[in-house]
């Protein structure tokens, strides 16, 4: 027999997406070592970041218990195979990252250098058409990656959508794994004298709420962290200008949804295009240093080609991180820990990257070990940094001269990270390897050569079987993901066939 | 517009041990318009990298590429196969574990069809069950390497070779041959620097010189190459490890067996070596031990002492030399790492092969990631000297800051850390931490999840069920294998 303690009370404030996401995990993982609470107010809205997603969120809905489709009608969700990113490099030019690998390793050498090898000579086609994922993306088509080792398992799938709704789904599903939910604001925030450990929540309606354990998902205003244990936060601005975003929902214009997020550069940052079962979101993610938020607003009506649904709203952050996301007994989760613009949907994905470790490294027999903390402070920080970098580079590996915002970024100073990575491409082609945290070779590879960074040299190996032979191979490869990609269902077309996945017209 | 590098036209490997003719056959598969010669230099004692015959899985793949064929070393050059390495004495006089290899070995296996078919000798004093299908095959002596087949009941099954070394050479050499690669046996006097922080050839007596223009150092712990470069600066891993000498048994009877074994003695790890031509005993010892005790430990007069200096080189490649093996790290070959980090280093030299010019940023690549793997190689023999009897005999020894970590979550929290690089996965890491007794604690996942460790025990009996009927008796697949 096990012997268990008694549950850890754990209480978890804020009901956004980082709110209900740790509920959740907590109580369906965790199940007897803890109880959760969960305390938000109906009077303090949510942001509802994080429209688009990555792959790992296919992995955290599995784990919770929660079925795919049930997931998908309830927050009007679509499927994505990647991003489309428009003029960043240079205005006229677009690339897709996808959630896929291009082409193959030949002879230990990675597929690119054979690329680079066939571009000097004139014979490669775009690097997309040797990747289902980027073709697939491209010509709106869908259909889930199989699992044979195959061409169709070369890639993975997230989803689009309503942000807004995935808290409420989640709260549901936190009633039926035992979460406690009460309605409330904070007034009052209560520290043991000696250790300062938050030890009680008081609300307005004169309530204490007790715990043991606190996870701080109030979102920006970092209530816990931030501002009861006053957590520092390190300031990334000088690297990633953007702190606005204004927002605007409007109607689909055509049948058909994209497979993709659409991330359009702007004179001032960038704007999203996100493609919903009812709506399209966008929004236009701009540094208010080069841009005013009406100007902002302006822009976004201006650019939608589908029907307003609503007025721009507009939201500020901050790039950057609390220096210790783990302080005392409180965790923050979420927006309160840190943030990084939308560019590559990394928000949800943050948030599910804390709450693993946060599980992995859960306090045991009641005590908080500060070598936990440390471990958990330390796992954090390598993912946000590793995340950082790559952001970075979609801002500074440019050639556009347009305007201030572009002037800034493309000479900037990089994080010395990113300008060792930078360097390794640049002079031989090559990636730094690292199998923590996110993003991995090809994603570096897409973003290289989709915003125009050519290295000076390749590997030397490329040069070494005949190029009307590499070029043949290659061309078997692009057209047998062309004809993958022409038998594979429209992206609508498989949601429509799919019934139980679509929610009900409104 | 990107160009490529042209192509080395010459590369200088110095050392025709297994470890040089074993990079000769590499980088002329990967460069097949480049000369490459190997030069004789003395074999060196203290190349533990190279001079015992056995390394961990990893190697197998490498050999798999380079088209050296696991059934041709069966065949020509002794080689037999070893499941796990069995521990005795980590955590007291009767303590025994066992530590298997790959991904799906679970460290918190428990079963009682595995306790009846493996977990070792009955005598053995803690019963524990095995944790790895590994281990019940060893125990029941059966094990066949799975041909490839995805649906085989081994195919989950990792393992290690063990090899005859001037068999093996001489098999890699009749490869290199083939391959056209040159050997050059003139002695090398002097280095001829190329002024821009490299070599541009070497001095051979009788010969004159030999440019190139890359240099790989397999030389062995001399660094013959390596120590030649005014760059050259050496990391001290001693405060870490305690021992400085290696003494050698003479080689004894041959012995077939699908474990080997390390015993922790007064002085340190003593560790035996099965092989079809004769099994060899090692063991490590610390500085001013008395022969007496050495023989004692080591239960024979050995047959040398050969002493080092555990550490390695700050950064293996300089200008245009590249130093590999012991030329890169000195450290103790318990259980096949010395070798397995040497092929890990030449894996990583092919996967950052330069051209005819080097390219700082690429070499800075190697330098950081050869220097993660050589690192966590050392955490890995350094956890040997992490259990209880190893601590108590060696209070003083210091635990890198990544060591000390894993040690800490893996007591506290049955919790292992990932680590960059690292030559073993962190499931081997955990088995054998359990092996050699350092206590495990239990993470939370384990602790509020009462269904899953019954459930898994249930579909490890089904996989060891399975994997033991499908298994011939390792000794009659040798028979077989041997005649065919």
């Amino acid at each position: 027999m096990k012997q268990r303690p008694d549950p850890l009370r754990v209480v978890v404030l804020g009901g956004g997406t980082a709110g209900w996401m740790s509920a959740c995990s907590l109580a369906k993982l965790l199940g007897p070592l803890v109880t959760v609470t969960l305390v938000e107010s109906e009077d303090i809205g949510i942001v509802g970041v994080g429209e688009a997603t990555l792959p790992h969120i296919r992995g955290f809905v599995e784990k919770l218990g929660i079925d795919e489709a049930a997931f998908m009608r309830a927050t009007h969700a679509t499927y994505k195979l990647g991003i489309d990113f428009k003029d960043f490099g240079r205005i006229g030019e677009s690339y897709v990252h996808p959630f896929g690998t291009f082409g193959e390793e030949v002879a230990g050498v990675p597929f690119h250098h054979y690329w680079l090898e066939l571009e000097r000579q004139a014979r490669a086609d775009p690097i997309g058409h040797y990747s289902l994922a980027v073709t697939a993306a491209l010509a709106g088509k869908f259909r889930p990656p199989t699992t044979d080792g195959g061409l169709t398992s070369t890639y993975g799938y997230a989803y689009q959508f309503d942000a807004t709704l995935f808290g409420p789904f989640l709260r549901e599903h936190g009633k039926t794994l035992g979460v406690e939910r009460i309605e409330g604001k904070v007034v009052e925030v209560r520290q043991d004298t000696e250790s300062g450990d938050v030890t009680t929540l008081v609300l307005e309606s004169g309530k204490e709420l007790a715990g043991d354990l606190f996870i701080d998902c109030s979102g920006f205003r970092s209530l816990l962290l931030g501002q009861t244990l006053a957590g520092e936060w390190e300031d990334w601005s000088q690297w990633l200008p953007t702190d606005r975003a204004a927002a605007l929902p409007c109607s689909h214009v055509t049948e058909d949804y994209a497979p993709v997020t659409s991330a359009i550069a702007m004179s001032a940052g960038w704007r999203w295009r996100i493609p919903l079962q009812h709506r399209m979101g966008n929004g236009y993610v701009f540094s208010s240093q080069f841009l005013s938020e009406d100007e902002a607003c302006a822009a976004i009506l201006g650019a939608v080609d589908g029907e307003p649904l609503a007025d721009p709203r507009v939201l500020r952050f901050r790039a950057g991180r609390r220096k210790a996301s783990w302080q005392k007994n409180v965790i923050a989760v979420g927006l309160s820990s840190g943030f990084l613009e939308p560019l590559e949907s990394t928000s949800i994905y943050l948030s599910q990257m804390a709450i693993t470790y946060l599980i992995e490294l859960f306090p045991q027999r009641g005590q908080i070990d500060p070598r936990d903390r440390d471990e958990f402070n330390r796992l954090v920080d390598m993912e946000y940094d590793r995340v950082r970098d790559f952001l970075v580079l979609h801002f500074h590996a440019t050639t556009r001269d347009d305007s201030e915002f572009w002037n800034h970024v493309r000479t900037m100073a990089v994080p010395d990270t990113l300008a060792g990575k930078m360097e390794l491409w640049r002079e031989a082609g090559r990636i730094e390897k690292y199998s923590d945290g996110l993003f991995y070779d090809a994603s570096w590879i897409a973003v290289y050569l989709g915003q125009g960074v050519m290295p000076e040299r390749h590997d030397p190996r490329a040069q070494l079987p005949d190029p009307v032979q590499v070029q043949r191979a290659m061309g078997v490869l692009r057209d047998a993901i062309a004809s993958e990609v022409a038998a594979m269902p429209g992206h609508r077309d498989f949601l429509n066939a799919n019934t139980q996945r679509l929610a009900p017209l409104s | 517009m990107s160009e490529p590098r042209e192509l080395p036209r010459r590369i200088v490997v110095a050392g025709d041990g297994p470890l040089g003719v074993l990079t000769a056959i590499a980088l002329r598969r990967a460069l097949p318009r480049t000369e490459v010669v190997v030069l004789a230099i003395p074999p060196d004692p203290a190349a533990f990298a190279e001079r015992f015959g056995t390394a961990l899985p990893f190697t197998n793949r490498l050999h798999d590429r380079l088209g050296i064929e696991e059934e041709n070393l069966v065949r020509e050059a002794g080689a037999s196969h070893r499941l796990i390495m069995r521990y005795f004495g980590g955590a007291g006089h009767d303590w025994q574990g066992a530590a298997g290899y790959g991904a799906a070995i679970d460290p918190a296996m428990k079963t009682a069809f595995a306790r009846e078919w493996g977990g070792g000798p009955r005598n053995a004093g803690t019963g524990a069950p095995p944790r790895s299908l590994g281990e019940v095959l060893a125990a029941a002596g059966r094990f066949a390497p799975p041909s490839g087949e995805t649906d085989s009941p081994l195919g989950e099954v990792d393992y290690a070779l063990r090899w005859n070394v001037p068999a093996y050479r001489a098999h890699l050499i009749g490869i290199a041959q083939a391959l056209g690669v040159h050997h050059e046996r003139g002695t090398a006097k002097a280095v001829v620097p190329d002024g821009a922080g490299g070599l541009a050839a070497l001095a051979i007596e009788g010969v004159g010189e030999l440019s190139a223009d890359l240099f790989v150092d397999c030389s062995g712990s001399g660094a013959a190459l390596l120590s030649a470069m005014p760059e050259m600066q050496w990391i001290d891993w001693r405060a870490g490890l305690p021992t400085r000498g290696l003494a050698i048994a003479a080689p004894g009877p041959p012995m077939v067996a699908l474990e080997d074994r390390a015993s922790f003695t007064p002085l340190g790890w003593r560790w035996e070596l099965a092989g079809r031509d004769g099994r060899q005993a090692l063991l490590g010892v610390p500085a001013g031990a008395s022969d007496e005790a050495i023989a004692a430990a080591l239960g024979s007069e050995p047959d040398a002492i050969v002493a080092f200096a555990p550490g390695r080189a700050a950064a293996p490649w300089l200008g245009n030399v590249i130093a590999l093996g012991s030329a890169a790290a000195e450290l103790e070959p318990l259980g096949g790492i010395a070798q397995d980090l040497a092929h890990r280093q030449l894996a990583l030299l092919l996967e950052l092969l330069p051209g005819r010019s080097v390219d700082p940023a690429e070499r800075a690549e190697f330098n950081r990631r050869s220097g993660l793997m050589a690192d966590r190689a050392a955490d890995w023999l350094a956890a040997h000297y992490a259990a209880p009897a190893p601590t108590a005999q060696f209070p003083d020894l210091t635990l890198s800051p990544e060591l000390f970590r894993t040690l800490d979550q893996f007591t506290r929290r049955g919790r292992l850390p990932f680590f960059e690089d690292a030559p073993m996965l962190v499931q081997e890491f955990g088995a054998l931490l359990q092996a050699v007794g350092v206590p495990s604690g239990q993470g939370p996942l384990a602790a509020a999840d009462s269904t899953s460790e019954e459930s898994a025990a249930r579909a490890f009996e089904a996989r060891a069920n399975a994997a033991f009927h499908a298994a011939p008796l390792y000794g009659e697949w040798l028979t077989r294998s041997l005649a065919g």
